[in-house]
């Protein structure tokens, strides 16, 4: 309020105040010049009092502009404070609201903070599953490694079987083609052993009948015509007769051989000792005048065709009986011992007995050591013998020393267990 | 025992001679029809070519048969008797050179009444043909003869 008072003090004395429209007549009057200076005085004092009086009010229009101005200012002012004031209450509004929002924004915030808690969380959690993952991963890998591996292997291992399958199939080939040689060996092996059926039927059958023949016209020559002869001439006639009779033994001897080659093998449980001491028996019984002793080891059981064993039986006790005839007492043994690091049978005698030198020749066929005349026989026997200890699989030689006796010894498969049949 | 005659099927005339002679020396005198195949045979046993008209009612004693024979051989002929009802049951012994397994097995089971292996030792041979006559002519009671 300073501000106006002020202006209007300042308008009171102006120090070079001239009148405003003053009349120059005025001045002019003689008497008048007191007058005139008392009028001009008041003049001047009206003028200047006009002119305090209209710059008076021109102050007071000033003031009231000014004051016309200061209630537009204030109007203004007021405006302004209205529009202050409306703008705080706008503000506080505003406030409010922005309170409102930052509450909002804080609630949000805290919506976030949970938010954020719970997404470091799913965080964490994603981590946690991207560790697991990694370490899934790792895992996934590292069994996709071993999977590629155990492929890597499995390819190898393939190429492998497909190698050991290629190699398969060449010895498939390989074997088809030896079966289909071997069949055709077989069937050639099948027909050789036809022929040598029909070979054997023959030599049975047709060699034996001229023999027949021989002996049966020599006898009838000796009955019908003997006192015909002379005593040379009946035993020229005795000669053909044995020699034919020996040829017949011969040719039976040789079909046992070609027999025991032939025939099917049965094998089982076969007691030698038993066989052996039945044999014995009916040795003793064809020259019960002889001096012997068998001595046959109990439980000699071993697997083995017994048909074809006591063929083999018969040929080794046969010959120990024949070469033990010019002993006074005759000793044979039939056992089981080890020889060379296996159980082996064997038939001792103390007989004649043979030189080692020729041992090799033993087991052939026609094969003899001794004289005839000494010791009867065709050669055959051994050598049956020896075919059909090897058709079981065994082996056989013999020990000797001229005059000492000899002994034979056979292996034989083993029988699974040893019993007292 | 005149009346009782003997069958011989041998195709070999040394064995026929020989058994003919072994028998004798039995005094075995009973008539022998000698067959020398196995054709003649049946022809004899069923009356037909060279024996047509033959009267079958009067039948062997016993057959001896060998096995190896020309044209049908023994065991054919012996699975043709047995499969005719007049000489199903007429005895027949096998007599042979041979004592193969497979032969002897046949024989029995064709049904062969015996079967006998010719020695070659003609004193066994003799005692073997003395048995055979006393067994089959002496001591064997035949089949009943058949009614036709």
């Amino acid at each position: 309020m300073s501000g106006p008072k002020s202006a209007l003090t300042e308008c009171e004395a102006p120090p070079d105040a001239v009148p405003l429209g003053g009349d120059p007549s005025s001045d002019s009057a003689a008497d008048h010049s007191a007058a005139e200076n008392s009028q001009r005085a008041l003049l001047n004092i009206l003028e200047d009092f006009v002119a305090e009086k209209s710059s008076l009010e021109h102050g007071q229009r000033a003031m009231l502009n000014i004051l016309d101005d200061f209630d537009s200012e204030r109007e203004r002012m007021e405006g302004a404070q209205r529009a202050v004031l409306n703008i705080l209450e706008d503000s506080v509004t505003e406030k409010v609201q922005l309170e409102a929002v930052q509450r909002s924004v804080l609630n949000i915030l805290d919506d976030f903070a949970a938010e954020k808690i719970q997404l470091e969380t799913v965080q964490q959690s994603m981590v946690n599953i991207l560790d697991d993952f990694s370490e899934e991963k790792d895992r996934l890998e590292e069994t996709q490694r071993a999977v590629l591996n155990i492929l890597d292997d499995f390819e190898a291992e393939k190429n492998k079987v497909e190698l050991v399958n290629q190699q398969l199939e060449k010895e498939i080939e390989e074997r088809a083609r030896i079966e289909t040689r071997i069949k055709g060996v077989n069937t050639e092996l099948l027909a050789a052993n036809k022929e040598l059926e029909a070979f054997s039927y023959s030599v049975s059958h047709d060699l034996r009948a001229p023999l027949r023949g021989i002996d049966g016209f020599s006898l009838a020559l000796l009955e019908d015509y003997g006192e015909k002869l002379d005593e040379e001439g009946r035993d020229h006639l005795q000669r053909v007769r044995a020699a034919t009779q020996r040829m017949g033994v011969l040719i039976d001897d040789l079909l046992n051989l070609s027999r025991v080659t032939r025939s099917e093998m049965r094998m089982e449980k076969a007691d030698l000792g038993a066989i052996a001491g039945s044999i014995a028996a009916e040795l003793q019984r064809t020259q019960p005048e002889r001096r012997a002793e068998f001595r046959i080891e109990a439980n000699l059981v071993a697997f083995a065709d017994s048909h074809l064993l006591r063929i083999s039986l018969e040929n080794l006790l046969g010959n120990a009986w024949k070469f033990t005839s010019k002993r006074e007492a005759t000793s044979i043994e039939v056992g089981r011992t080890i020889r060379e690091g296996e159980p082996a049978y064997y038939v001792r005698d103390n007989g004649a007995g043979f030189d080692p030198a020729y041992a090799h020749r033993l087991f052939g066929a026609f094969q003899r050591l001794h004289d005839k005349s000494d010791f009867p026989g065709t050669g055959v026997g051994l050598a049956t013998v020896q075919r059909i200890i090897h058709r079981h699989g065994g082996r056989i030689w013999a020990e000797s020393a001229p005059d000492k006796g000899a002994t034979f010894y056979f292996t034989l498969p083993e029988a699974t267990g040893r019993s007292d049949g | 025992m005149s009346d009782k005659t003997i069958l011989l099927v041998e195709d070999n005339a040394d064995d026929e001679k020989l058994t003919l002679r072994a028998l004798k020396k039995n005094n075995i005198s009973n008539e022998v029809v000698v067959a020398r195949n196995g054709v003649e045979a049946l022809d004899y046993l069923f009356g037909t070519g060279a024996y047509a008209g033959r009267n079958l009612g009067h039948m062997p004693q016993v057959v001896l048969l060998d096995l190896k024979l020309p044209k049908l051989d023994g065991l054919e002929v012996l699975r043709r008797l047995r499969a005719d009802e007049r000489t199903k049951l007429l005895p027949v012994v096998i007599l042979t050179s041979s004592n193969e397994e497979a032969d002897r097995i046949n024989g029995y089971g064709l049904g062969a009444n015996s079967y006998v292996r010719k020695p070659v030792d003609f004193v066994q041979f003799i005692e073997a043909a003395r048995q055979l006559g006393l067994y089959w002519l002496v001591l064997n009671e035949p089949p009943p003869a058949r009614r036709n």
